[in-house]
């Protein structure tokens, strides 16, 4: 690895960095906690991290339900999140950005997991993970999200996850994690168009959207690396040693930096994609890092932190540019999936 | 490039304006889209297909522009890529016509895109015949007998929807009503039609002079109690006062609460056969009819007088987390345990001493990895228990064996099993060596703790129906009760149901499923004073929302009931009897002695008389013995009755709470007559 950082003291609760706090900038998170049944809205900012709403989005209180994937809509107004289990599908739920009042919901298969909404088309993909059961085909659901309504199905592989849509909307990449393999989705015909195999026993976890110059990069959780892809080639270009178990990542919108979640080393890596050196390594404060993303305007990543049994989940916050981490706040528990809604000034 | 990207590429640079209104056609400032046809009406099967011309500024066709179809009910009718339409079904439904927008200015919002709807109408199929199904055999001046008919469309389902008419060919001799039934007049051949959209069937009947001279009812007792099931015997005789098999007899019941009941509603019923329960006190006379001739016979209903007051004995208190499941037993040391489930914290079970319940000592916490041990269950001989994972940290759940045979001395973990099983155990049970255990809410897998350090899976049983899914498992006397939501109880041979099963290759006996899709778990039990074998299946539901579970949350509430089946015979279980608490709603429950202990969440621990036949409604029977709601100002959500799980054990009833822990209460001795809700004083 490159020049792997130390951990950084945890500014818990407090203030956030000098120029955070001088700009008066606040950026917005949605953070699913798959243990709690609830959605979390985190907010960054001056004074640091902080809780500023959670909606509960479960049927049944005594069942756990488990939100597991988030995502808000292109265009500000709505966000989703996926129920992994039903009875016995799972679901994804829209709720409205700002009231956060449910809108409406879709059953799609076992264990919907991660999920995109393309702005081009107004579709939302979501990938139907079915982590526990039989080792058989999965299958990724279209929906239209003005009415909800699931209007394709299209069966792609053992174990989807970690779906993305390319900026143009045009197609929508996933792995098959115990199919060890990329695959591509043509996202206006809903048909299979490409699979690239990523190594005998290889499984990956997570894929990125693309870069603005055709990349995107998929993680070997079992054998801790990461592949840049050029999707022109169809090829693996590069391959990143990294920490233990790579689960998600996220790439700078220039597509020059990128942060990853090392979910069985308890750390987070930064890199530098243009060197493709990872430039720091920092060690999470709780166990169990699962999901990830950069801001819009590459200054910070933010983490979020499953915790085991009763621990509450965790967000955290890191500078890109350095790996410091800058700021957290607990959520609720096994926190997973997470989506950045705004930024504000 | 793909030919794809090569069409949006072409579009690029496009403004497109909000989505249209249902419409065949949308434009923007820079383009138009047009569908043809505008709409579609389509039988069942029949196929068209849409064609989208995409037109720019200037009215020039674009002609590799991407257009997107969607079918908002893709199984009710479907449409390709290409714009072929085809209808699966019948209905209302809208297909959809898309233009990508341009993905190109860089922001977040994206510029609307370009769509127009085509409403598509799938009219019914038509009926294709109806015919008379189950006609009597005979037909006798003077009865009432009601015609059934099947309406079946052209593309072979049965309709229930498609009105159907009757007429008679001689309304002197039968005439028939909207609703089939015949009004018989006078002896001779008449023909009865039913007709369903133009299509009939005919019926001819010989209509005969009833034999019967004579009518009567005997009571089965003179006397009774609300919830008592009294059979009403009517005997027609002909005029050598021989009885007469098969003529039509119907009853009905009147008669009148007890003074001090006003406006108690239906307070009796009588069915079919001539059963009757009653649910208020008071004089009620059945009627029996056969053509001209009636009986009538009247019983006298008292008060079911089982009321007991609930005393509150002892309690262990869990207030800093959810409780879930219990389970009580008697070691090996004659001592008496109990080990208690908990849920959405830490992956903790507690082991505590019940020998004195007013007394209940905390002997031992195991924890595991999980975040919820919702199920806990203890072997026939007191020395194994199985706890169930949620929430493990590695997502590898699974189920936790543990020594209990000598609580005092320790609580082992003796093994864990997690093959096959990662996606959580939500129940378990336990049964001669072996563990019932569900997997994701899809099946259950035996597995075999003969040797309890090296449990081993040696069988697994799953349904094959369409989104299947299981919520609980009981096992009596080698007979598996699941639980299956909209599929509801499937009965299973596995080692003691007579037709070859065995824990290794279990062999279904029949299953049993109602219209509200809610079953949740199933308690099978023998009547001590009737010999019936009923099953009590409860449901699980929350219709009202609003709910929390978390510390400082708000009370839940909860819906459903419990449904009482009648199995003596697998292939033909029938449901008799419910047990409903007005705006509670059941969960786990026991039966012993004739008597159902039944958790009803925010409606507390129900105690209830369930000796002798059941049929009807229970609680409007006066059958509840007690009810105890429990509440805590400290509990984890305070002041929130929420009760999970009951057994009686002992003269006491142990039960748990979701928000306070274990409690033991017992029933007060009878120094009186009770107050029972809706009778006099």
């Amino acid at each position: 690895m490159g020049a792997a950082a130390v951990a950084a003291g945890l500014l818990a609760g407090g203030a956030a960095p000098a120029e955070l706090e001088a700009s008066g900038r606040n950026y917005y998170v949605y953070v699913a906690a798959e243990s709690d049944d609830e959605v979390s809205i985190v907010r960054y900012g001056p004074g640091g991290a902080e809780v500023v709403k959670t909606v509960a989005v479960g049927s049944y209180p005594a069942e756990v339900e488990g939100p597991h994937g988030v995502n808000v809509d292109p265009d500000g107004r709505h966000w989703y999140v996926s129920i992994a289990h039903g009875f016995p599908y799972g679901s994804v739920r829209k709720y409205e950005t700002g009231t956060d009042a449910w809108v409406g919901d879709v059953t799609l298969g076992l264990f919907p997991a991660t999920l995109d909404v393309s702005a081009p088309t107004g579709l939302l993909f979501a990938v139907n993970f079915n982590l526990h059961g039989p080792l058989e085909a999965g299958s990724i659901s279209v929906v239209e999200v003005d009415t909800m309504a699931e209007v394709a199905r299209v069966e792609t592989g053992v174990r989807p996850h970690g779906g993305r849509l390319s900026r143009d909307g045009s197609a929508f990449y996933s792995v098959n994690m115990m199919d060890f393999e990329l695959v591509e989705l043509d996202a206006f015909t809903f048909e299979i168009t490409r699979r690239l195999p990523l190594g005998d026993g290889v499984m990956p976890t997570w894929v990125t959207r693309p870069t603005p110059d055709g990349k995107v990069y998929v993680t070997g959780n079992n054998v801790a690396r990461i592949f840049e892809i050029d999707l022109e080639s169809w090829r693996i270009e590069r391959t990143f040693e990294t920490g233990a178990g790579p689960y998600n990542i996220d790439v700078s919108a220039d597509g020059t930096r990128m942060a990853a979640t090392y979910k069985n080393g308890d750390a987070v890596g930064f890199w530098d994609l243009e060197r493709g050196e990872e430039t720091a390594r920092t060690p999470t404060s709780r166990t169990i890092p699962h999901g990830i993303l950069v801001t819009p305007d590459a200054e910070f990543a933010f983490v979020t932190l499953e915790g085991a049994g009763a621990d509450p989940g965790t967000v955290e916050i890191y500078r890109l540019a350095t790996g410091e981490r800058v700021g957290a706040v607990d959520v609720g528990k096994q926190a997973g999936g997470i989506a950045f809604w705004k930024q504000d000034d | 490039m793909t030919g794809i990207r090569c069409a949006a590429a072409v579009l690029a640079g496009v403004v497109t304006l909000a989505a249209a209104p249902a419409a065949a056609q949308a434009e923007t400032g820079a383009l138009t889209l047009e569908v043809a046809p505008d709409r579609l009406t389509l039988a069942v099967g029949e196929k068209a297909t849409l064609a989208a011309t995409v037109r720019d500024a200037s009215g020039a066709v674009v002609d590799d522009a991407t257009v997107i179809y969607l079918s908002r009910a893709r199984r009710s009718v479907g449409v390709t890529r290409a714009g072929e339409v085809e209808a699966y079904r019948p209905g209302e439904f809208t297909l959809v016509a898309l233009v990508p927008a341009d993905p190109g200015g860089g922001g977040r919002r994206p510029e609307a895109r370009v769509r127009v709807e085509v409403p598509v109408t799938v009219p019914p199929p038509a009926a294709a015949r109806v015919a008379f199904t189950d006609a009597p055999a005979k037909y006798y001046v003077g009865t009432r007998p009601r015609l059934a008919v099947e309406v079946v469309d052209v593309v072979g389902a049965v309709r229930t929807d498609i009105p159907v008419t009757f007429a008679s060919a001689d309304a002197g001799l039968a005439e028939v009503d909207g609703f089939g039934f015949l009004t018989l007049r006078a002896p001779g051949s008449v023909e009865i039609t039913a007709t369903a959209e133009g299509v009939s069937d005919r019926l001819a009947i010989e209509v005969e002079t009833s034999p019967v001279t004579s009518l009567e009812l005997r009571a089965g007792a003179p006397t009774a109690l609300t919830g008592d099931v009294v059979r009403f015997t009517a005997t027609a005789r002909d005029a050598r006062g021989l009885a007469v098999r098969g003529v039509p007899v119907r009853f009905a019941v009147g008669g009148g609460t007890a003074p001090g009941i006003i406006a108690a509603g239906a307070a009796a019923h009588v069915a079919e056969d001539g059963r009757f329960v009653a649910e208020r006190s008071g004089l009620y006379t059945v009627v029996a009819t056969t053509g001209r001739h009636s009986a009538a016979s009247t019983i006298s209903i008292g008060r079911r007088d089982v009321r007991r007051e609930v005393e509150v004995v002892g309690r262990g208190r869990v207030l800093d987390r959810h409780t879930s499941d219990l389970w009580i037993w008697e070691g090996t040391d004659g001592r008496d345990y109990a080990i208690t489930g908990t849920w959405g914290a830490d992956g903790h079970a507690y082991i505590w001493d019940v020998t004195d319940p007013a007394d209940i000592e905390r002997l031992h916490e195991v924890k595991v990895d999980a975040r919820t041990v919702n199920d806990v269950k203890v072997s026939e001989d007191g020395d194994i228990a199985v706890i169930s994972r949620e929430g493990a940290s590695d997502r590898r759940n699974g189920i936790v064996v543990l020594g209990v045979g000598n609580p005092r001395e320790g609580v082992p973990v003796l093994s864990e099993f997690t093959d096959q099983l990662t996606g959580g155990v939500h129940n378990v049970f336990i049964a001669d060596d072996h563990v019932f255990a569900l997997s994701a809410g899809r099946r259950y897998d035996v597995i075999d703790i003969e040797d309890p350090r090296n449990p081993r899976r040696v069988g697994r049983f799953e349904l094959d129906t369409p989104g299947h899914s299981i919520h609980d498992v009981w096992v009596s006397d080698g007979v598996a009760f699941s639980s299956n939501w909209t599929d509801g109880i499937v009965a299973v041979d596995v080692g003691g149901g007579g037709r070859g099963g065995t824990p290794e290759q279990p062999v279904e006996l029949g299953r049993y499923a109602y219209p509200s899709g809610w079953n949740h778990a199933a308690f099978p039990y023998r009547s001590r004073s009737t010999g019936k074998f009923y099953l009590f299946a409860g449901d699980e539901a929350f219709p009202y929302g609003g709910y929390s579970n978390q510390r400082g949350g708000s009370p839940s509430r909860a819906a459903g009931w419990i449904h009482v089946i009648d199995w003596s015979d697998w292939d033909h279980p029938q449901e008799v009897a419910r047990y409903q608490v007005p705006e509670a709603g059941s969960h786990n429950l026991w039966i012993e002695d004739d008597v159902l202990y039944a958790a009803f969440y925010n409606g507390g621990l129900r105690v209830v008389d369930v000796s002798g036949e059941l049929m009807g409604d229970l609680y409007r029977q006066g059958r509840e013995i007690a009810m105890y709601v429990p509440a805590d100002p400290d509990g984890y959500i305070a002041n929130a009755p929420f009760v999970w799980g009951p057994q009686p054990h002992k003269g006491h009833i142990f039960f748990t709470d979701w928000n306070t822990g274990l409690w033991a209460v017992k029933l007060r001795e009878r120094t009186g007559p009770g107050r029972i809700v809706g009778e006099p004083r």
